[in-house]
């Protein structure tokens, strides 16, 4: 627990250096806040931002369309990834074709999205779902294969039925793959929604930003940039982090880094 | 515990390499009888695998029949319980689940597969490591745990491919007594293979030799048990049938 914590602080140490210098040179040096804002302004457009309740409305709309995209890419993402598992030839024949697609997932598909969908919602949860259905599609696939023939062979003469082999042997062992795809992928959902969210609605995090800039409000996009990267954080080591270590570092599935 | 019938089982693969057929097992023939401890014996790449897998289910035989019980092997199936070399436990679930697999798949109740479970455990002295993952543990516990798991679940037949062929020299021994203390107790009926010479011997009520997919010869193996290498070591008997069998195996 302690060392938990003193890790923690480690982490979090080079992040209050960085304030401490901006909070001293900034003023120091008389930058124009139209091009970099006070530490000061910053925290102020926060909380202004909360009692108004518009950054709230930013964050909450870009979080429910990575929650949205998420859910409806593992819903389809992982059931196929293990279908596809099953059978190596098929595995095989499409693991360079998810490997091509988890690469291109992300902002490139912005344009067709917009064309599909239109401005909003439905364009930018379908970027957060292609992010995120690739690579986890990809890493089911391959978690599927890595499991050891003889272990689904032995789960076979325990008297392991289909169902059983699904639940009990395929899911469990690729399970390490999957956290690591959908890691992964959300890291790139991440990323891909602030750049949509520029191009495509009106309101998210990424418009915030974008919009600010229009007025020279330098203390809204840095302060954006700030929220964007403390919720990423927040996500992958409070909730991602945790859930890859506790089950598959115990496993022993995957060697500790 | 049910008997075990092969009849003129053959294997012929196809290889892809050299894009002709391959036959690896010829026209075996065998009888086990039910709580009997058979050892197939022979050099790397004499079709031992082969036969084991074929009758646990892995893969389809080609021809002859195998019964167990009189009836036919269609796939894999929980009367026939497997050890495999490489353990192949799961290791997303802990020593307990993996031994209680078996029961849950039969639908046993939860609390009362535990139960079986821990009975089986304590049979292999893993009490103390009911609650770990199978990567927690040493090779030695790990195939411990492969034996019992197979055990737990009460199968007519017990097969092992070289269980005990990847740990160390040492382990291996105890391993291999208390493998034939367990058979002992539960008068399972197990067909074990092995190109250990020694090691057929030391566990065997009856000895086959293979080579090159074929039986060679049936050697019975009247030693006395509970059997231990101490005893065993340098017992005239022992080295006489280890002998009589390294010949049969070296002349093929
Ligand atoms: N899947 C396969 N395809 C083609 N040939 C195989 C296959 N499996 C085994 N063989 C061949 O069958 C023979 C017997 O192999 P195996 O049963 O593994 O022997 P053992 O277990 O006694 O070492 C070997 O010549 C091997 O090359
Ligand atoms: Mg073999």
């Amino acid at each position: 627990m302690l060392w938990r914590l003193s890790s923690a602080l480690w982490f979090c140490a080079p992040f209050v250096v960085l304030l401490i210098l901006w909070a001293v040179f900034i003023p120091y040096f008389d930058v124009n806040p139209r091009l970099f804002p006070h530490l000061s302004s910053v925290i102020q457009a926060g909380i202004e931002g909360i009692k108004d309740g518009t950054l709230i409305q930013h964050i909450g709309a870009s979080l429910l369309r990575v929650a949205v995209g998420t859910v409806l890419a593992l819903l389809i993402a992982i059931p196929l990834g293990i279908a596809m598992g099953v059978s190596p030839i098929i595995s095989s024949f499409l693991t360079p074709l998810f490997r091509f697609f988890s690469v291109l997932a992300g902002i490139a598909w912005i344009p067709i999205a917009t064309l599909w969908f239109g401005y909003g919602f439905g364009a930018i949860t379908f970027v957060i779902f292609n992010a995120v259905f690739f690579i986890v599609t990809y890493n089911t696939l391959l978690g599927v294969s890595t499991i050891p023939l003889q272990v689904r062979n032995a789960a076979a003469s325990l008297g392991a039925g289909r169902w059983a082999m699904l639940t009990e042997v395929l899911l469990p062992g690729a399970l390490p793959n999957i956290v690591t795809g959908i890691r992964t992928g959300l890291g790139f959902a991440w990323r891909g929604l602030i750049a949509a969210e520029m191009i495509a609605t009106n309101v998210g995090l990424g418009y915030m930003l974008f919009v600010a800039r229009d007025f020279y409000r330098t203390e809204v996009i840095v302060l954006g940039m700030i929220v964007i990267g403390v919720l990423w954080l927040l996500l992958d080591r409070l909730v991602l982090a945790p859930i890859e270590r506790a089950t598959i570092e115990r496993w022993g599935m995957v060697q500790r880094a | 515990m049910k008997d075990l019938t092969i009849r003129n089982l053959s294997k012929t693969y196809f290889d892809p390499y050299v894009g002709t057929n391959v036959t690896a097992v010829h026209d075996v023939s065998l009888k086990v009888e039910q709580g009997e401890f058979v050892c197939i014996v022979g050099p790397s790449g004499c079709g031992k695998t082969t036969i084991l897998n074929m009758i646990a289910g892995f893969i389809p035989h080609t021809g002859g029949e195998i019964l167990v019980g009189g009836r036919p092997v269609k796939g894999p199936g929980p009367d026939r319980g497997v050890v495999f070399q490489s353990f192949a436990l799961f290791p997303w679930r802990t020593v307990l689940e993996n031994v209680a697999f078996g029961p849950k798949m039969r639908g046993v109740r939860k609390v009362e597969r535990e139960k079986i479970a821990h009975e089986y455990l304590a049979l292999a002295k893993l009490t103390e490591a009911a609650g770990r993952y199978p990567a927690e543990l040493s090779g030695g516990m790990q195939q411990r745990v492969g034996v019992v798991r197979a055990l737990a679940n009460e199968p007519d037949v017990l097969l092992m491919d070289e269980p005990f062929a990847s740990v160390d020299a040492q382990t291996r021994m105890t391993l291999q007594e208390e493998l034939t203390r367990i058979w002992q107790e539960k008068r399972p009926t197990v067909i074990f293979i092995t190109h250990d010479v020694a090691e057929a011997v030391f566990l065997a009520n009856r000895v086959v030799a293979l080579s090159k997919g074929r039986v060679l010869d049936d050697i019975a193996v009247d030693l006395p048990r509970p059997r231990s290498w101490d005893a065993l070591n340098d017992d005239a008997r022992f080295k006489e049938l280890s002998g009589r069998v390294l010949q049969l195996v070296r002349s093929a």
